[in-house]
């Protein structure tokens, strides 16, 4: 049920060169980001991205969790990882040497953290730079942030234009989250994606529904997605559900893509009717926070 | 003599050290021991929402160590239990605003006058990190039985061998199920993985997020099967020898195994 190890270091690969009619566009840095840790934010970065790519977007992913890396894992491509971030950054590699291209899609790069290194050693100015670098080569540059509001979360805020904040429907993410959202620049309008719903529990009242959750952030909700097993599942294999066409949280990424591609897209159905309202929600933002 | 002082940590966010943090400090306190829990999560704290006291914090830990307070007006006492009570977060520093000198006197102070001085770790392996190891003598690691988490847990493993600070792990969110069905690692692969020394292993269960958002330690409940769980951790740090619950099978997951000897 695992797929095999690559034992083999991939050639080199390519990046695709602007074509005639992107001259012009640059592509966009979005950066996917939190607060709170475990909520999903490489696993959405993962996806979206993976999703972003099938629709023929030129897409480069982002490590910037230096040290505790996992998005090559998400995506399967570990082994492949020859550079990292801060090779490119203290200029031992070129950027081509960095990127590795994704099995499954020609369109889709990755280019992972170092994962013996601190975040301490990344320089914010560099970072900015390289992220406007990868913009001038691709549509989407999607950055992987760490959890936490510290360094590492500054360096991956840094080169970005756009915020996606990932909330599970959890009264510690969505106080972290509306941490987060204070933190980016003013004039952002961050969108959200609620991860992890399980529909069941909100109709019982023991989980928080999406309007909860938004009625706290009150921001554009760019997605949700469903709690379910083969999430990890797919993690721990390196296949990201984005790519099958069979899983119907595949279908709300490919949604999220296609709404970032600036398609109309139904809203979100995964939503029941707000039943469980938390009162305690109000009141932890009332506090001295 | 001082009390224990121990960090709880992961590396990767979101397996579950508030949680276990407010649950284990929990369970001790109910086997009679004196718990202080510390939240070093400056800027987003939340140990104070699982354990339901948010709306009582006057005074937080950096207030402490800049001397606006003394300690003991800090320390919120859990009204369940009496023997338990906690030092918050301030919420709205950063983690810069305190060094690990001044986080280890205060960690040192509190342990005068308890028997379990729990440390809740923030994520990542920053500078909230390093504070958060200072003033600990040793340290519970929280995984979960996913790759990425293990991945970072090894990583943090390493630090704390550098520090020199004795570690043994808990295993959260297990699903035996998906064990069997092969689709999860193992408690054994894990430990194998991290070669750690087993300290309690906590099966996956969603009152879990019912009773966290409701701020009620899920040991409060002992009916819950988490509650003897708990339990039996407070029980292995308090010395004793309490044999581990078998509801997992050795699943053979040694091609993950590899993945991570790769990385």
């Amino acid at each position: 049920m695992m797929r095999a190890i690559e034992t083999s270091i991939a050639a080199p690969d390519g990046v695709p060169e602007p074509g005639p009619q992107s001259v012009t566009a640059r592509g966009r840095a979005i950066v996917i980001t939190s607060g709170k840790g475990g909520v999903g934010k490489t696993t959405t970065t993962a996806n979206v991205g993976a999703a972003l790519a099938a629709l023929g977007k030129r897409v480069v992913l982002v490590d910037a969790d230096v040290g505790l890396r996992n998005l090559d894992i998400v995506l399967g491509l570990e082994s492949r990882v020859k550079y990292h971030l801060l090779d490119v950054l203290e200029e031992k590699v070129t950027l081509d040497e960095a990127l590795v291209r994704d099995k499954r899609s020609e369109t889709l790069y990755l280019l992972a953290a170092a994962q013996t290194r601190e975040k301490e050693d990344v320089v914010t100015a560099q970072m900015k730079a390289l992220v406007e670098q990868l913009r001038d080569r691709f549509d989407f540059v999607l950055i992987d942030c760490p959890a936490g509001i510290e360094m590492g979360f500054k360096n991956a805020v840094a080169g970005a234009q756009h915020a996606i904040v990932v909330c599970t429907p959890e009264v510690s993410a969505v106080r972290d989250a509306d941490r987060v959202v204070g933190l980016l620049p003013s004039d952002w309008r961050p969108e959200l994606i609620v991860n992890r719903l399980r529909p069941q529990l909100v109709k019982k009242g023991k989980m928080l529904s999406v309007d909860d959750v938004n009625g706290i952030l009150r921001l554009p909700l760019l997605g949700v997605i469903a709690d379910e097993p083969g999430v990890i599942v797919a993690s721990n294999r390196g296949e990201p559900l984005a790519l099958d066409p069979a899983s119907e949280t595949g279908a709300a990424y490919r949604a999220i893509a296609a709404k970032l591609c600036g398609q109309n897209v139904p809203a979100p159905t995964v939503n029941v009717p707000s039943g469980g309202f938390f009162s305690k929600l109000g009141s932890i933002f009332g506090g001295r926070a | 003599m001082s009390g224990r002082r121990i960090v709880i940590t992961s590396g990767k966010g979101g397996v579950g050290k508030t949680t276990t943090t407010a649950n284990v400090g929990a369970a001790l306190a109910k086997r009679g021991r004196r718990v202080v829990l510390v939240d070093t999560d400056i800027g987003l704290r939340n140990l104070d929402l699982v354990l339901g006291v948010e709306k009582r914090i006057v005074f937080d830990l950096v207030e402490v160590i800049e001397g606006r307070c003394q300690l003991r007006q800090a320390l919120i006492k859990d009204k369940r239990f009496p023997s338990l009570s906690m030092l918050a977060a301030a919420q709205t520093r950063e983690k810069e605003a305190v060094s690990g000198e001044q986080m280890k006197r205060v960690i040192e102070e509190l342990a005068e006058n308890a028997d379990y001085v729990l440390i809740d770790c923030p994520a990542g392996i920053e500078h909230g990190f390093r504070n958060a190891l200072a003033g600990a003598t040793e340290a519970i690691v929280v995984t979960t039985p996913e790759v990425s988490a293990i991945r970072d847990a090894d990583r943090v493993v390493g630090k704390l061998a550098a520090a020199s600070l004795p570690l043994r792990l808990i295993v959260n969110r297990v699903r035996p199920e998906m064990v069997k069905s092969g689709d999860m690692m193992s408690v054994e692969d894990v430990c194998d993985i991290l070669q750690a020394e087993l300290l309690g292993i906590v099966p996956d269960d969603e009152e879990i997020i019912d009773t966290t958002n409701r701020g009620e330690p899920i040991v409060l409940d002992d009916q819950n099967r988490l509650a003897a769980v708990y339990g039996k951790i407070a029980r292995r740090l308090d010395g004793e020898l309490v044999p581990f619950t078998n509801f997992e099978t050795p699943g053979f997951f040694g091609k993950l195994i590899n993945r991570l000897k790769v990385g």
